[in-house]
């Protein structure tokens, strides 16, 4: 069985790791828009997360920036300050504290449902978000600063500079991959059949003897340390991270970019990411009153285009093969 | 008669004010077929969804091969052998028959928290839901998605569903309702065959596959207990055609 769902998929992936692998040489001598692509490829692993809680699982969320600023915060509280500290390693810190972090979390905000979890998940976030904000040994609105991107050489060897632009691009572009890769194959797997009758039809599952909180909790927490990982490569980027990464406005665009994109397609994130912050950036130069262009466009997208963008391609893919 | 496998013991459900079941008290057999039967609003549905542990009783013991299992939690009925089906079609709409049945089976195979081992890698699970399938007639249907196959048909995947979980129990939950004549007459095949194999609880408001299939048959009225019996007492019972006949003037 291939990773693929559907051939638009495939198509579609395909040609997007192909373009995007040759992104860097095209713009060599403009960092800018080289910068720009890794943040919609960050974005993209964060969205990509949601969609798996919201549009694979079935759980709504509405605080799950809350993660992408832990991701970033909890790198910048760990690493000890002014000293080069490996890249590997802290990820693995970085991902196994964030794990933990969404089972407890998980263990609250699962026991609800619906609306209950959508307010629950948000108020978290929110308390997060102003935790940060208020305490003076985080920076408070300012955040921390990350002075010292780590280095990133296993066994020895060192291929990657993370102060390099174009390197830090091509790991952004490889952490994508991997991520996609990853969830495809857990939702394709045993644990993924459950997933989706889980999702479908909770009160079936139960009755065939699943403990479906079991099955919510590990996808949860799959989703939210992917999306911690996210936060993570951001603050690495920027060299900062700030109570902003967690505010509900990001938790909020990332829910519109994954509905835009397609809900539960996992793909459609890559799209909604893409396109979303395509016209975001392009509206933005053309007018001051983009918020208003920019929020109309999105209500028409979202109503003409039934299953997202990713169900545009899929019709042009399958309508050019008939 | 052979041995008891589940029993309840003063069962009661109380909704607020309303006893949809009260003090009730009854015993199933093994490789037997036992109906329950009585008018709309008797709490078998009521019964039926507290011995798999749907929700808790109010009161009472569940006993299942003599092991208290009362406060079990509903998952857990399942994998001790209490199956279920639902009065109203409860199935997996989105997915194939053959994969409705796999998701029943992989819950009794295992390994469901493997996150990447693929689901279509066992083919132990997909013959126990191919087995399923034919059980109830539906072979034919295995890669048909659920939503596009009729009514009858969907009564009879929910039936297939079950049993892939490898019951003892069979709890069903008026299976023939809304089937026509033909399908009716299979799953009434498919019971005589089952109820050599299985417990079988059926709620059913068809009275002539009652009488048919029956080995016992409860009445009950009001969430109460009224007469246990074998077919033929039952159908002479005068106090039965008063429960059935005089119900409406007991409503003020
Ligand atoms: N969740 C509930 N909350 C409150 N009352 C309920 C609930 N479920 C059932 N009841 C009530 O309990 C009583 C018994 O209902 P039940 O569904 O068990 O009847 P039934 O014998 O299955 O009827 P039918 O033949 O119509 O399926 C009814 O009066 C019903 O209104
Ligand atoms: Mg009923």
């Amino acid at each position: 069985m291939s990773v693929f769902s559907t051939k638009a998929e495939k198509v579609f992936i395909l040609a997007f790791f192909f373009i995007a692998l040759g992104v860097p040489l095209f713009f060599n001598e403009n960092t800018f828009y080289v910068n720009k692509i890794s943040t919609m490829l960050i974005l993209s692993i964060f969205v990509m997360s949601l969609d798996y809680l919201v549009g694979k699982t079935g759980l709504i969320s509405l605080g799950h920036a809350m993660f992408y600023g832990l991701g970033g915060y909890l790198f910048a509280i760990m690493v000890p300050e002014y000293e080069e500290v490996n890249f590997w390693i802290y990820t693995f810190y970085v991902m196994a504290a964030s794990s933990v972090i969404a089972l407890i979390v998980g263990l609250i905000v699962l026991r609800t449902s619906g609306i209950y979890m959508i307010m629950i998940t948000l108020a978290l976030a929110q308390m997060t978000f102003y935790f940060f904000a208020d305490s003076t040994e985080y920076g408070g609105l300012d955040g921390l600063f990350i002075y010292l991107k780590p280095e990133t050489s296993i066994f020895g060897l060192n291929f990657l500079d993370l102060d390099n632009e174009t390197h830090f691009y091509y790991l952004c572009l490889l952490s994508l991959f991997n991520c996609y890769v990853f969830f495809k194959i857990t939702l394709q797997s045993r644990f993924g059949r459950v997933i989706d009758a889980v999702k479908e039809n909770p009160e079936r599952a139960t009755a065939l003897g699943y403990n479906i909180f079991h099955f919510r909790l590990v996808a949860y927490v799959l989703s939210s340390s992917l999306a911690a990982y996210a936060g993570y490569l951001f603050s690495l980027q920027y060299g900062f991270v700030n109570p902003t990464m967690m505010s509900w406005e990001v938790s909020a665009s990332a829910l519109v970019m994954a509905i835009l994109g397609g809900l539960g397609t996992v793909f459609g994130a890559i799209l909604g990411v893409f396109v979303y912050e395509s016209l975001h950036y392009g509206i933005e130069h053309m007018t001051q009153y983009w918020m208003f262009w920019m929020g109309s466009l999105i209500i028409v997208m979202v109503l003409t285009l039934k299953s997202g963008i990713a169900g545009l391609v899929e019709k042009l893919v399958t309508g050019k093969r008939k | 008669m052979s041995e008891c496998v589940l029993q309840a013991e003063n069962l009661s459900k109380h909704w607020g004010g309303l006893k949809a079941l009260h003090e009730f008290n009854i015993k199933f057999y093994d490789k037997s077929l036992h109906s329950i039967v009585g008018p709309n609003g008797a709490g078998k549905s009521t019964l039926l969804n507290i011995l798999c542990g749907t929700y808790p009783a109010t009161k009472g013991v569940i006993l299942y091969k003599g092991n208290n299992v009362t406060g079990l939690k509903s998952y857990q009925f399942c994998r001790k052998g209490i199956g279920r089906s639902f009065q109203k079609t409860n199935i997996f709409k989105a997915s194939t028959c053959l994969e409705n049945c796999c998701i029943a089976a992989q819950q009794r195979v295992g390994g469901s928290f493997n996150l990447f081992k693929s689901r279509q890698s066992s083919q132990f699970i997909k013959q126990i839901a191919s087995d399923a399938l034919a059980q109830v007639g539906l072979s034919g249907r295995a890669d048909t998605v659920a939503s596009a196959i009729s009514y009858g048909e969907q009564r009879q995947l929910e039936i297939a569903m079950v049993l892939a979980t490898d019951p003892q129990v069979l709890l069903l939950d008026e299976p023939m309702a809304g089937m026509g004549h033909e399908e009716s007459l299979t799953i009434i095949e498919l019971l005589k065959q089952l109820k050599q194999r299985y417990c079988i609880v059926l709620v059913e408001h068809d009275m002539d596959a009652v009488f048919e299939l029956s080995d016992l048959m409860t009445v009950m009225v009001d969430g109460q207990h009224l007469i246990t019996d074998v077919v033929d007492n039952i159908r002479a019972n005068p106090l039965v055609q008063e429960a059935y006949l005089g119900n409406d003037d007991e409503v003020f």
